[in-house]
């Protein structure tokens, strides 16, 4: 008789697919999984310790770190918490260009989530068409805050720049152009028969497990629930504009694919209204105390990130730091349903099911 | 097969498309203004008020004044100023806070260098790093003067 | 010219002589093939993208494989301490000898070919599975889990691509009425919708489909899966074995762009009679030029199958279509005259 036995395979913490520094072991019979043990942690800096000894303004370059796709929404979110503890007014100019950056960087990630992942599933040419717009994206944001990756853009109270010259005319010229590029990207990968036969019906899940296990964003839409922060919790100026929340029906690869990419879609709406009703003129900064000192007491607030629920916990006690920040990183929480979706899997569907729950070890170590 | 042939032909087109390749280092990349590369430090601007020492979320600024030289006038000049772009992180804060536009940002970020002492820049070398400073410093949280707005 | 058919003669120190000639001269163009495939490919590939590609060493960047191969034979050669050693040196080789091989039967026009073997497509198919063999032992040498597991999907694969690659061409076969590739290129001439792509058009399908997968190339590249198996069965190689590997793989390009071109695409004929004033040896280039073009084509748009997808694919389609093929091709010969 053959002496069979399980293979013990390391995957990562440097492997091309794990997005970054994350590790899982995974037992295999076969090629097919029994038992994945995910192991976190290779990128933890503490951030949220860090932060009880710096004051706000110091802190908002942190969040710039955690999830480093996307940027822009760890501004808002912390901004906002303190915004929402102090009673600050923000100006309506300032507040577009956070809503208008904040959509722009929706189809940034989106765009890496859609180049890498379709890299993950073997095809090569969609990641530079992905990149190559989301270069434009970067060299807006540089033109507007002077970096491409860690913008530090918003302050408590506003936002640190006001659109420079011309600017606005520029984001329009990219909007407009974006919608023809996401035609053709659905041309190149939406349709094609190998790419469906991957993603369907792999990683599985429905509404109550989603639930159960906590997860948001476009993990918990592809259920078909209806949950988007920004239509159920309106905060910014959302509630000004028309967009539809996009779900799916399944709740497996695919329909996190399509939900992703109609969210492009959305944010391509919300900008369009947006830059249309972009005010003339303005202040880009509220009237805000010289220190700022949030009341004693505590607050939760919670925005709808790329990837899902990103909420911001502070406790203060009437100091200029804070005494107790928790970030609520979607990535973490998504990522805890990782072992029971890959039991029973192959090893080819690991790489599938992994990238479809689109984690930045930024934020998921933080 | 119609998806994999719309495919094809996405990828055909691209064929004769416009390249987005820069000739980055023998063409220098040219950063908009508002770009945050590594600081410029004038020392006749500086009033030792260590606000930027102060701001700096990862501690990479240290500075020392000394009394000024010139009897006649009151207040501190520069002795030395270092930053440690080890860890500084290009934040933008220090020139945000400066008053008197002291420590600016320029538009340079090339940085790379084979040895970590390299990276410790002192104040001659950042008093003299004046190519391509940023025009507009927009030091918002600057202390601005008669509590108003100033022009 | 006398067709170069040494085979036929007595075997003296001469003809010997001239043997290893022309076996270095084909290793020489194999090599430039080699060199400037990967060129091509990368460049191809690259303005799919809104890359340039290479353009950096030499005058448009002609000299990048030159120097990325004078880099991998320079570098350390490296053995992992609890590889089999014997068997670890032995895959690059064994990978690399009979791709060689199967280049001696490829007829590139009316007289130039080297061995003309009765059997030909088969001499192909027998060789062809030795790097198979080739493959697997290089990913069990490693010890690393990765390679195995990349040498277990390529054993898989290429043995179950084998079958309908093999019934695919038999249409062309019955067409022709000869195992012969120059048989079977002559029972092509006429015009272009003469050529077997059109009559055998399953055949065709079916035939390119394998024929990619038994090249281990996108969508069939599970063996060396980058994103799962990192860089599957070769992942302990590198320095001149890592380059053996390659230059094996991309032999085989050139031997099934050969073949695609021979088997279905008319080998040396003109399209139309009209254009024959050009040299057969021309429109060979030609057409195997468009197939390789394909294939880097292919792997720019395309994503990778899974595995179960792959074996599936072979046995429930491929299979029987080619299957049918030859009884549809048996008919047609039977009741239309079709062929010989």
């Amino acid at each position: 008789m053959i002496r069979t036995e399980e293979l013990l395979l390391n995957v990562g913490p440097q492997h091309p697919s794990t997005h970054g520094v994350f590790r899982i072991i995974v037992r295999l019979d076969g090629e097919i999984i029994t038992e994945a043990i995910p192991v976190m942690g290779y990128l933890h800096r503490g951030t949220e310790k860090l932060a009880e000894n710096l004051n706000f303004t110091q802190i908002i370059p942190y969040t710039d770190r955690m999830d480093y796709v996307s940027a822009m929404t760890n501004n808002y979110v912390l901004c906002h918490a303190v915004e929402k503890m102090m009673g600050i007014e923000i100006p309506e100019r300032a507040e577009f260009l956070r809503l208008i950056v904040m959509e722009m960087q929706r189809i940034a990630s989106h765009l890496v989530w859609w180049g890498t992942y379709l890299l993950d599933i073997g095809a090569l040419s969609p990641f530079l068409f992905a990149f190559s717009d989301r270069e434009r994206i970067l060299q807006l944001f540089n033109e507007l805050c002077g970096a491409r990756l860690t913008y530090n853009y918003m302050r408590v109270g506003g936002v640190k720049w006001d659109a420079p010259e011309g600017w606005i005319d520029r984001v329009k010229t990219f909007v407009k152009d974006m919608r023809l590029r996401l035609d053709e990207y659905h041309n190149l990968v939406s349709g094609n028969e190998i790419f469906l036969s991957r993603l369907k019906g792999i990683g599985k899940y429905d509404a109550d497990t989603a639930i159960a296990y906590g997860l948001s964003g476009a993990n918990l839409r592809s259920t078909g629930v209806e949950w988007d922060l920004r239509k159920t919790e309106p905060y910014s100026l959302y509630d000004r504009f028309e967009f539809d929340v996009v779900t799916g029906k399944n709740g497996d690869c695919y329909d996190r694919y399509l939900c992703r990419m109609g969210e492009i879609e959305q944010s391509i709406r919300i900008l369009e209204q947006a830059l249309e009703q972009f005010p003339g003129d303005g202040e880009t900064m509220g009237k805000v105390p010289r220190v700022i000192r949030p009341p004693a007491g505590e607050t939760y607030v919670r925005i709808e990130s790329p990837r899902g629920e990103i909420g911001c916990h502070i406790v203060s006690k009437g100091k200029a730091e804070p005494y107790r920040l928790k970030f609520r990183r979607p990535s973490f929480v998504n990522l805890q349903i990782l072992p029971k979706l890959l039991v029973g899997e192959s090893m080819t569907n690991l790489v599938t099911i992994l990238g479809g729950i689109d984690i930045v070890l930024g934020e998921v170590d933080c | 097969m119609k998806g994999m042939m719309k495919g094809l032909g996405v990828t055909l087109k691209t064929l004769g498309a416009k390249k987005v390749t820069h000739a980055y280092p023998d063409v220098p990349i040219e950063m908009p203004d508002r770009f945050r590369g590594i600081q410029h430090v004038d020392r006749e601007k500086c009033i030792v008020c260590n606000q930027c020492a102060r701001i700096c979320p990862t501690d990479c600024i240290t500075l020392t004044g000394k009394p000024n030289p010139d009897p006649e006038k009151k207040g501190k000049v520069l002795d030395t100023f270092d930053i440690n772009f080890e860890i500084c992180i290009l934040c933008d804060l220090c020139t945000e806070v400066c008053p008197t536009e002291a420590i600016v940002m320029t538009n340079n970020f090339e940085l790379a260098s084979y040895s970590r002492d390299d990276l410790f820049k002192d104040l001659d070398w950042l008093n003299d790093n004046t190519k391509n400073i940023r025009q507009d410093n927009n030091n918002i949280g600057a202390p601005q003067r008669g509590g108003g707005k100033a022009e | 010219m006398e067709p170069l058919r040494f085979i036929d003669k007595p075997l003296t120190w001469g003809h010997a002589g001239l043997m290893v000639l022309m076996a270095v001269a084909v290793l020489a163009v194999v090599i430039l093939f080699v060199t400037y495939a990967i060129y091509f490919e990368r460049k191809v590939i690259g303005w799919m993208q809104f890359r340039k590609g290479p353009n950096r060493t030499g005058p448009l960047g002609l000299l990048q494989t030159v120097a990325d191969v004078s880099k991998l034979l320079l570098k350390e050669d490296t053995i992992p301490a609890k590889a089999d050693r014997g068997l670890f040196i032995l895959a690059p080789a064994l990978a690399f000898i009979p791709s060689f091989a199967v280049l001696a039967f490829i007829p590139y026009s009316q007289h130039l070919q080297f061995a003309d073997l009765n059997v030909g497509f088969l001499y192909y198919i027998a060789l062809s599975g030795v790097t198979t063999i080739a493959i697997v032992i290089g990913g069990w040498a490693s010890n690393n889990k990765y390679a195995l597991l990349g040498g277990m999907r390529s054993a898989a694969q290429m043995i179950s691509y084998e079958v309908p690659l093999v019934i695919s061409v038999v249409g062309c076969v019955m067409l022709a009425g000869s195992l012969n590739l120059r048989d079977i290129v002559e029972a092509q001439s006429g015009y272009f919708w003469h050529w077997n792509f059109l009559p055998q058009i399953v055949g065709f399908a079916v035939f390119v489909v394998a024929a990619i997968s038994e090249l281990n190339r996108t969508p069939f590249d599970l063996p060396e899966a980058e994103s799962e198996l990192v860089a599957g069965y070769h992942v302990e190689y590198s320095g001149f074995r890592f380059a053996f590997f390659m230059l094996s793989e991309y032999v085989y390009v050139y031997a099934i762009a050969c073949l695609t071109t021979i088997l279905f695409l008319g080998g040396w004929h003109a399209p139309i009679p009209q254009l024959d004033f050009i040299p057969g040896l021309i429109w060979f280039v030609l057409k195997f030029a468009f197939v390789v073009f394909c294939l880097f084509w292919i792997r720019a748009t395309f994503p990778r199958l899974r595995v179960d997808q792959l074996m599936g694919l072979a046995w429930k389609v491929l299979l029987p279509l080619s299957i049918l093929n030859i009884f549809i091709t048996a008919a047609c010969i039977e009741l239309f005259g079709m062929g010989g």
